[in-house]
């Protein structure tokens, strides 16, 4: 199941109502705790979009503890079901804030920003980012499929494709790897 | 005995210098008296340094003094900033402190404000950033990408405090012709404290790794350039690096001063060293943001 969150949302409910920007560490942890909540009364959660379009400002500090440290406790092990995550509605400065943070930890996750326009953000390989956008253009793929479109090697396919689902950046369903859904 | 402390007759940071000069001179006992009454322009950044020398002289035991500017205009601009309000409780005034009204929100986009919690960065953030918006696109003729990043460098530079300084301080957002320098519009942000300092924030965790070359610009150097904090995890200390990536840019500056050294990201208007040492000790932290117009004011 896809839930979509509205950070915003999160910000007036766990911060204070009037709020519409997403600054300093001690505002992060508390929208981190209102998301992390949110998924705990909904187990069957599989996916997250974060919906960032209402926020105004978004501070380095305040992505770190939202996004960074939410991505960090769900590939840690931490969380019983980790959930694949997006982030929707980004600002381009947003999206330089949140690439950054995600840079510092060797994290990567998949962003849609407000023109509608897909990318990965954070750490990632250039193999990795091929791979992810021929499957963001194109569809579900399997390894061989890739290996044939890029003509790539079998093995550089299968490693591409085994990280990006690894690090919860595409879903693997059987042989196949699929896009996450924008939502 | 009073010592005296000069206020040059144009405060900002590069005559700070002169300011801090004095400063570190006066004896450690004693009162001390900030002389204003020839000053007759002070930046953002000079007017939030002010209340960290009031600041620190209170906590040696002697309310300080300081006389007010003798030019009444000068006088009732520092009051319409709001300086007078934190001051008084920082100094003992001397001299004809204005009644004015608030200043035009086109020239003070944010009065002096006391930053002690991170409950004060988001509502000076929420009070500013409509105003600074319509400052940065339609005075300064930037990109309505400009004033996203604004709330951010805003935030992140007031947060140092919360996070680092071990005490409050004060932030002010002026905007202004700078004829002197540049002949255009800038807006300027300048956050100070009179805390613990970049140095000792950051001595346990990087104090042995330089040894005896360790010291004020260093840990400007590391947190600054390299974005490091006194805090393990590797997401700390970017706050830095996203004010100085937001401010390059737009073309802007960002120096901060703390102890006996001050750093910054000169941009190629500017001449200013990027590293200056063995400057006279003043203490905590001091930060400017300064982003200028696109273009030249318009005669």
């Amino acid at each position: 199941m896809i839930s979509e969150i509205d950070v915003r949302s999160v910000l007036s409910r766990s911060v204070c109502e009037f709020h519409s920007d997403l600054v300093t560490r001690s505002t992060g942890r508390a929208v981190r705790g209102g998301i992390e909540a949110h998924l705990e009364e909904h187990p069957d959660v599989t996916m997250v979009v974060l919906d960032f379009s209402a926020v105004r400002v978004l501070d380095c500090s305040c992505a770190d503890e939202v996004i960074a440290q939410l991505l960090l406790r769900h590939a840690s092990g931490d969380v019983p079901r980790p959930a694949y995550f997006l982030v929707r509605g980004l600002h381009e400065t947003h999206a330089e804030q949140i690439d950054d943070v995600l840079r510092r930890h060797g994290l990567a996750l998949v962003a849609a920003e407000r023109g509608g326009a897909m990318r990965l953000l954070g750490s990632f390989t250039e193999l990795m980012r091929t791979a992810w956008e021929r499957l963001a253009a194109h569809g579900a793929a399997a390894a061989e499929e890739l290996a044939s479109d890029l003509a790539w090697s079998l093995e550089d396919a299968r490693r591409a494709l085994d990280e990006l689902a690894g690090r919860r950046l595409v879903m693997r369903a059987s042989e196949r790897y699929l896009p996450l859904p924008a939502a | 005995m009073t010592s005296l402390v000069e206020v040059p007759p144009s405060l900002d940071d590069r005559s700070f210098e002169q300011f801090a000069a004095g400063f570190a001179a006066v004896a450690a006992e004693g009162r001390v008296l900030v002389d204003a009454h020839a000053c007759e322009w002070a930046s953002p950044f000079g007017l939030v340094a002010l209340l960290c020398a009031g600041q620190a002289l209170m906590e040696r035991g002697a309310k300080p003094l300081l006389t007010v500017p003798a030019e009444r205009e000068v006088a009732a601009y520092w009051a319409r900033t709001g300086f007078f309000r934190h001051a008084e409780t920082l100094f003992e005034i001397h001299g004809v402190v204005p009644r004015v009204k608030p200043a035009p929100e086109t020239t003070v986009l944010l009065d002096v404000t006391p930053v002690r919690v991170a409950g004060d960065v988001h509502t000076i953030v929420d009070r500013i950033q409509e105003r600074a918006a319509a400052i940065l696109t339609a005075e300064l003729g930037l990109d309505a990408k400009a004033t996203v990043g604004f709330g951010m460098a805003l935030s992140e530079a007031c947060q140092n405090i919360v996070e680092h300084a071990g005490t409050g301080g004060w932030v002010a957002v002026h905007a202004y012709t700078w004829r002197r320098r540049l002949g255009k519009r800038v807006v300027v942000i300048a956050v100070a404290d009179a805390g613990v300092g970049f140095r000792q924030s950051l001595e346990a965790s990087q104090a042995a790794l330089y040894g005896e070359r360790w010291g004020d610009g260093r840990a400007l150097e590391v947190a600054f350039i390299h974005g490091v904090s006194r805090f393990r995890d590797p997401g700390r200390g970017q706050g830095l690096r996203g004010i100085r990536r937001w401010a390059d840019r737009w073309g802007g500056k960002v120096s901060i001063r703390s102890g006996t050294a001050r750093i910054g990201m000169v941009p190629p208007w500017d001449e200013d060293v990027v590293l200056k040492e063995a400057l006279p000790m003043f203490p905590g932290a001091q930060l400017q943001i300064l982003i200028p117009a696109a273009t030249p004011e318009a005669q």
